[in-house]
């Protein structure tokens, strides 16, 4: 997605002096935009690549927060009218989840007066920060990496291992991509996706946002332990896709399906190897066989940079 | 002359007459009004918290579902909303009411009740909606109740005060 078709994507959701300084800012500095920060009675925080800017109403980019436009309590209260289409009765299980998707697959998260009750969380009011993660499909990203999941000549149990923002859910969605709809060197192959967080598919009203390919089947919002387990019995899917494991519970539905002969490519929080083997449950499930391959990914060179590609065979 | 005096004098009577009944039938279109809003804030109701529909969609299918003049007020918000131009629900629905008020025999007191709803529509979980749309009706039955009391009594004073003073008038002149 280019800059232009971002900006056009993201900026109708603000109101007032936002939309203004949303609207004049250069469509280029939307091309490497990761969030749009809303607090109440603080300045608006765009995070572009590794930096953080303020902007103007003029919409130029400032390091002066004190110059930048502050979002008011009035400007989150349309903002959230806005996304919600007035509506927000009709996003309950959403808000109740801490974030909204929008059409594109932005993921808009929300952060104010959590309402508790004795079953959980009920749900949020008297919002007070909004957080936009802007969801950018980058398709080919995974070219490096697909021949080391395809090394036999069948799909090989792959964890991508990476710290937060270092491109994981945009190399799992292209993976996905890839091996669903086929190549010549990789035949296509039915995937069911685990997409607890929305994030893989960007679902927005039951449609995948962002090309996840032809034979995907998503399993929108669903815990993964119950998604994997769902998946294996009603989709037969022959490649399986998850976000962000490391609960035990996700850790025995793994085991579960890689016993029944699914192939399971899998992301996980970590910064290198070592910081994964520190992990008794992961350290269990690798020295079970569970994954024969490991990628290791940084932002030294940008999101997706591959450290380093194990095999634990 | 006299065939000119008694034109004349049939003419106010009939004015007045004419007057006096159009006021008794305020007083039932206002009843039928009340009656017509609350059915439709029943309709509202059960699209916001069984359907789920997006607000806009909900007013869209209530307005349908009511009769004009009460349809303004739902034709009107919901057409704002569905513009997309930042509009929230509270500005769009004291919108319809604006309109409601151009078109309707409510009186302010239930325009200021309505008015009410602005503050929370759209912008809570469904079953504080449902609470808001079912607490609007009960208290637009009362008013209904309260209304119809009123037409009730007042509408054969209106009815014969017209031509009662009509005649009146007439006597006066001659």
């Amino acid at each position: 997605m280019d800059g232009q078709a971002l900006k056009q994507a993201v900026t109708p959701y603000f109101a007032g002096v936002l939309h203004e300084g949303l609207s004049r800012l250069k469509a280029e500095a939307y091309q490497d935009m990761e969030e749009i920060r809303l607090r109440a009675a603080q300045p608006l925080l765009l995070k572009i690549g590794e930096s953080e800017w303020g902007l103007t109403s003029r919409g130029e980019l400032t390091k002066k927060l004190p110059e930048a436009i502050n979002a008011t309590r009035e400007d989150l209260y349309r903002t959230i009218a806005s996304i919600s289409d007035n509506s927000l009765y009709a996003f309950e299980e959403e808000i109740r989840r801490g974030f909204i998707t929008i059409p594109g697959g932005h993921r808009v998260g929300l952060a104010g007066q959590v309402i508790v009750q004795a079953a959980g969380i009920k749900g949020i009011k008297e919002f007070s920060s909004i957080c936009f993660r802007l969801a950018r499909e980058k398709k080919d990203c995974a070219r490096a990496i697909l021949p080391h999941i395809m090394s036999t000549g069948t799909i090989v149990n792959t964890l991508i291992i990476s710290p937060p923002r270092c491109g994981k859910t945009t190399i799992l969605r292209d993976i996905a991509r890839s091996i669903s709809t086929g190549s010549p060197a990789c035949p296509p192959h039915n995937i069911a996706i685990i997409d607890e967080r929305s994030e893989i598919a960007g679902t927005h009203r039951g449609l995948a946002q962002l090309d996840v390919g032809l034979r995907s089947d998503v399993l929108d919002a669903c815990p993964k332990a119950w998604g994997m387990m769902m998946a294996i019995r009603s989709l037969s899917p022959q490649v399986l896709i998850a976000d962000e494991i490391g609960r035990k519970e996700d850790v025995e539905a793994l085991r579960e399906c890689v016993n029944s002969g699914v192939a399971v490519i899998c992301s996980i929080h970590a910064r290198n190897s070592e910081e994964l083997s520190k992990r008794p449950l992961i350290k269990q499930l690798l020295s079970q066989g569970a994954f024969r391959l490991g990628v290791v990914l940084s932002r030294r060179n940008g999101p997706g940079t591959v450290e380093e590609i194990i095999r634990w065979d | 002359m006299l065939g000119l005096k008694i034109m004349g004098a049939a003419s106010i009577i009939t004015g007045f007459g004419c007057w006096g009944l159009n006021a008794a039938r305020r007083m039932d279109r206002r009843v039928e009004q009340l009656q017509e809003l609350r059915l439709a804030l029943g309709f509202l109701e059960k699209e916001i918290s069984c359907v789920y529909s997006p607000l806009s969609q909900a007013l869209a299918k209530t307005a349908d579902f009511s009769r004009p003049p009460v349809s303004y007020l739902f034709a009107t918000s919901s057409g704002l909303l569905q513009e997309k131009t930042g509009i929230t629900a509270a500005e769009a629905w004291n919108a319809g009411i604006e309109g409601l008020r151009l078109h309707s025999d409510l009186q302010e007191m239930e325009m200021g009740l309505m008015a009410t709803a602005s503050l929370q529509l759209g912008i809570s979980d469904a079953s504080q909606q449902k609470k808001l749309l079912t607490l609007l009706q009960e208290e637009l039955a009362l008013l209904e109740q309260k209304a119809m009391q009123q037409a009730e009594g007042a509408r054969k004073m209106w009815t014969y005060s017209g031509f009662i003073l009509g005649a009146m008038i007439v006597l006066l002149l001659i």
